[in-house]
Formats: C-alpha cells, structure tokens, sequence
C-alpha cells in the first residue's frame, strides 16, 4: 500500500485502502480530506464510492436512538415475575 | 470450534468475584481462519477505559441517576424507571443484532435480569446507557454462540457466503446513491444484511463502538473488523441501490 502523502495511488489502490484510509480519516470523512483531493478527483467511480459510504454511515449515526416499536407491553411483567421468584429463592 | 467452559455466563460485562478468566467460551469465528474468542466478561468497571465518544453519543438521561441510585438501593419503583428509560435501545439493539423479534425480546429480557443483578457494581466510570449496552452486546453474541452451536456453524453464521458477499469491480461506474436514503431505508436494508456484516455495521457504524472495541468483543483483528465492516458498507450500498432502481421501475409503470 503507497504512502497516500509520499506517492502516487491507482484507482485500483485508493479502493483497496478504503477500509483503512476510513478508519484513518478525521471524523470517518475522507472526502474532506485535502490528502485525497487528488486521487478524488482523478478517480470519479472512487470518489462517488467514498460519498455513498460516507452517506451511508452519516445515516447510520441516526439509527442510534429508535424509532420503531419497543418490546411487547407484557415483557415487563416478565421480568418482574423473573425478579420476584428469584429474590424470594434467595 | 471449542468451548472452554460452557456454563461461563455474560454477568453484564463485569467479571464476577471467583471467575477465573480461563473459565470463558471460546470459539472460531474469525473471517480469515484465525481464532476468536469472545469473552464473556470483556469490560469490567475496574479495567475499561471509558471512550469519550461514547459519552457523546450516550448523554445522561434525565431521571436517570435519581432512578440508578434508588435502584441500586433495592427500590423496585427505580428499576422499573430503568426499563422505561432504557428499553427500547434496549430492544432495537438486541434486534438488529439478531434480526429475530421474539429473540431479541428474549434477550431484553435477559438483559434486564443481569442488570438487576449486577447493578450495583456499575461505578459509573462510563455512561449508564454504555455500560448497559455493553452488558447487551455481550449476551446477544453469547445467544449467538449458543445457537451457531445448535444450528449452524458459527463461521457461516458469522461470516456471509461469497453469495452474500458485496460484488464489486474496481473501476466499475456504479450508479450513485440518491441521497435520499432516509433511516427507514437504511433500517430496512442493515436487517437484510449477512449476520456478520450486521453485526459489525451495528456496533461501528451505530452505536459507535471503535474497531479495537469490536476486536476484543470478537476477538479477532481490527484490520478484519475494519474490513467486515467496509464489506457491510458496500453491502449496504448495492441493496439501497437495488432498492432505489426498483422504486424507479415500479413508478415508471
């Protein structure tokens, strides 16, 4: 893998280093990386694969808190059978 | 595949007094043949270093530290504020992990049983909602040992077939993603993924875990961490855009 501050990158090489350039770059943002402004522009298909990545895990990041149905209503009751029948072994 | 100690349980992350460290599950799962062992006790209140991110991403609850010190008092009102406050993340994680509703609401379950036994040993040197999701993330890959155990071989379990796997061509035009993908797409494309690239998307791309954190959930290297989870990605992206072509053809008739 070339050093992306000391040479060249093919296209080819640029998307092989993609899982490690991601981890590397500030904020998981390579595109905003001045570094990889070049090979971004030289590289179209690379450069509209990074953004749809990055996209990606942007949307992701708003996945955290829920929006869709909890558990059942009655799974409380459960656990709280659970709790009572176990403290009342001890 | 080997298991050392089968009766070795997730005490929520915390190691309980008397459990030596040889007393854990061990088992393949690593993409590149290289054994994994996922401990059942990786984060320990003494040990862990909190992550500063995930204290952003995990900001105190109102009502929630009243309610954590009540319940670690034995008030069964506070517990039950825990589990209002928390289920749902709760119950989200352990289903997109799983991808199974009643087994994730087992698993809710199962959470909230060792959070009720092991609350007193959270010191809170990380977020409240961190270290339960940490307890979480420990048990649904217990359950899915278990179960690779019954079912299937936890490699195939773990590691999609090269069906599954992104297809891609360097240097191929793909087309772009819209930039209109909206959370429910997304959400509805993370649970049609390979149980390995979901699991890895999850704890990454969700809920923030660094790779090193997810290699020593999974034992495995963060270089095959980082690679899982470039190969969800790209997953991802040509099931949305498969998604994508197909609202098109379906407007266009």
């Amino acid at each position: 893998m070339p050093e992306h501050d000391e040479k060249r990158w093919t296209c080819e090489e640029f998307e092989k280093a993609l899982p490690e350039l991601f981890e590397r770059a500030e904020g998981g943002k390579l595109s905003a990386d001045p570094r990889f402004a070049e090979i971004l522009r030289d590289c179209p298909q690379a450069a509209e694969l990074v953004r749809d990545l990055e996209y990606i895990a942007e949307t992701a990041r708003m996945l955290l808190e829920p929006e869709g149905e909890g558990p059942s209503s009655d799974l409380w009751g459960k656990i709280e059978r659970e709790i009572t029948s176990k403290d009342s072994i001890q | 595949m080997q298991i050392l100690g089968s009766d070795a349980v997730l005490y929520g992350g915390v190691q309980p007094a008397g459990l030596s460290k040889e007393r854990r599950l061990t088992i393949s799962v690593c993409q590149t043949g290289v054994a994994m062992e996922v401990q059942g006790y990786g984060m320990t209140q003494n040990n862990t270093t909190p992550v500063a991110g995930h204290f952003k991403r995990n900001p105190p609850i109102a009502g929630e530290a009243d309610a954590l010190e009540r319940a670690k008092n034995g008030d069964p009102d506070a517990f039950s504020k825990l589990y209002a406050l928390h289920k749902r993340r709760v119950y989200t994680l352990c289903l997109r992990m799983l991808g199974n509703v009643s087994e994730a609401e087992d698993m809710t379950q199962e959470a909230f049983l060792h959070l009720y036994r092991k609350l007193g040993s959270f010191r809170g040197e990380s977020a409240f909602s961190t270290w339960l999701h940490r307890l979480t993330v420990n048990l649904v890959l217990m359950h899915l040992r278990k179960k690779g155990l019954q079912l299937v071989s936890l490699e195939e379990t773990i590691n999609p077939s090269e069906e599954d796997a992104p297809k891609r061509d360097f240097g191929s035009r793909d087309p772009r993603l819209s930039g209109s993908v909206d959370r429910v797409a997304l959400e509805r494309a993370v649970a049609t993924l390979p149980p390995g690239y979901r699991l890895v998307f999850v704890l990454h791309d969700v809920e923030g875990y660094e790779h090193n954190e997810i290699a020593e959930m999974l034992e495995c290297s963060t270089g095959n961490s980082k690679s899982q989870l470039h190969k969800a990605r790209l997953k991802l992206r040509e099931i949305l855009r498969q998604n994508e072509h197909a609202a098109l053809v379906q407007e266009s008739k």
